[in-house]
């Protein structure tokens, strides 16, 4: 008895949730993020700041000169991965590590914040391969991977709740 | 008359060494191949794991360093259908032989340990799958710089190695 009146509290909570998860994926839909090209798209100098969004089947980088669009379709692998970055980089980092008095420069490099990666592999309309490379704060990377997957591209990691789907699901099977 | 002639001799000596010298350096460097076209193939990762981000780093610093040299008139992406159209188009396939990912940290601290280093088999091969040139090469990242950048230093290397023994033009039966 008791077992029903729980199956039943937990369909109407899911009946309930069903709808906010589904605003939480519309609100995903639109997600915008600030991303560093690392390498990789036409035209762009390397390490070039701007936004990356997925518009209309499309993964977008805006930066300060203009836009590149890469069609989600032409996505033959979309990985997600993390690393980190020095918070005081480039040469102005380099020389102020090595000019600091009493050697204190050396704690420069543990200045560090968490970025995640976000690495794409795509074919232009000759054929030809083309990779890009980003990188934006930690967290952001797994919603635009969910966002291109469903509109097309390809990856070869499948999304971690997918996995976990997978996992659940197989004793089921066996059973 | 005597010095005369010795400041002759000597002369004459110095040069035929200066002659001699460059005629075996050129003697030693073998005749270029000729290629007008190359198709950069995909970083694998099968045998060696290789992160994603190396494997594109690699690919995409590849093909601007070939292209920045201008060894070859066109460089071809994997897969442009373009590049059939080539008669002497050689494919670069590049396989990794061994990956050590370093730690920035530990490099700019230390300055001795955390280097990121790798070494690849390059192969340059002719339209019929006939191996042109074999080469194993290393990019490394020992002191300043993300891991990335022996990426960079790979492609750097090369595409020098491909600059020592291609030229462009049309290809030699």
């Amino acid at each position: 008895m008791i077992s029903r009146i729980n199956a039943l509290v937990i369909a109407v909570t899911l009946c309930f949730c069903g709808p906010l998860l589904q605003i939480g994926h519309a609100q995903q839909a639109q997600t915008e993020t600030q991303a560093v090209q690392v390498i990789g798209l036409a035209g762009l100098r390397e390490n070039t700041k701007g936004t990356l969004t997925v518009v209309n089947g499309t993964l977008r980088f805006v930066y300060a000169k203009g836009k590149t669009d890469v069609a989600a379709a032409s996505i033959e692998d979309v990985v997600t991965g993390k690393d980190s970055q020095r918070v005081i980089g480039g040469t102005f980092g380099t020389v102020a590590s090595l000019a600091a008095p009493y050697g204190s420069g050396s704690a420069l490099p543990f200045l560090r914040k968490k970025v995640d990666t976000l690495t794409i592999q795509y074919r232009d309309p000759a054929g030809g391969l083309h990779g890009a490379i980003f990188t934006m704060p930690r967290g952001k990377a797994d919603p635009i991977k969910k966002e291109l997957v469903a509109q097309g591209a390809h990856t070869s990691v499948p999304i971690l709740a997918d996995y976990i789907k997978t996992l659940t699901d197989s004793p089921e099977e066996k059973r | 008359m005597r010095t005369n002639f010795r400041n002759a001799l000597a002369v004459f000596v110095l040069l035929t060494s200066c002659l001699a010298g460059q005629l075996r350096a050129e003697a030693k460097q073998p005749a270029k191949m000729k290629a007008s076209a190359v198709e950069v193939k995909m970083i694998p990762s099968d045998e060696v794991t290789l992160p994603p981000e190396f494997q594109v780093s690699l690919y995409e610093n590849l093909i601007e360093q070939l292209r920045k040299r201008a060894v070859f008139p066109r460089v071809y992406r994997d897969g442009d259908r373009d590049a059939g159209d080539d008669a002497d188009l050689i494919t670069l396939e590049c396989t990794v032989v061994k990956f050590k990912k370093g730690n920035e940290t530990l490099r700019e601290v230390t300055t001795i340990a955390g280097a990121t280093s790798m070494t690849l088999r390059c192969e340059f091969t002719d339209k019929d799958g006939n191996s042109l040139l074999v080469r194993d090469i290393t990019g490394k990242v020992r002191f300043f710089g993300g891991n990335l950048k022996a990426t960079y230093d790979f492609a750097k290397k090369a595409a020098k190695v491909a600059e020592e023994n291609f030229s462009s033009g049309t290809a030699a039966s």
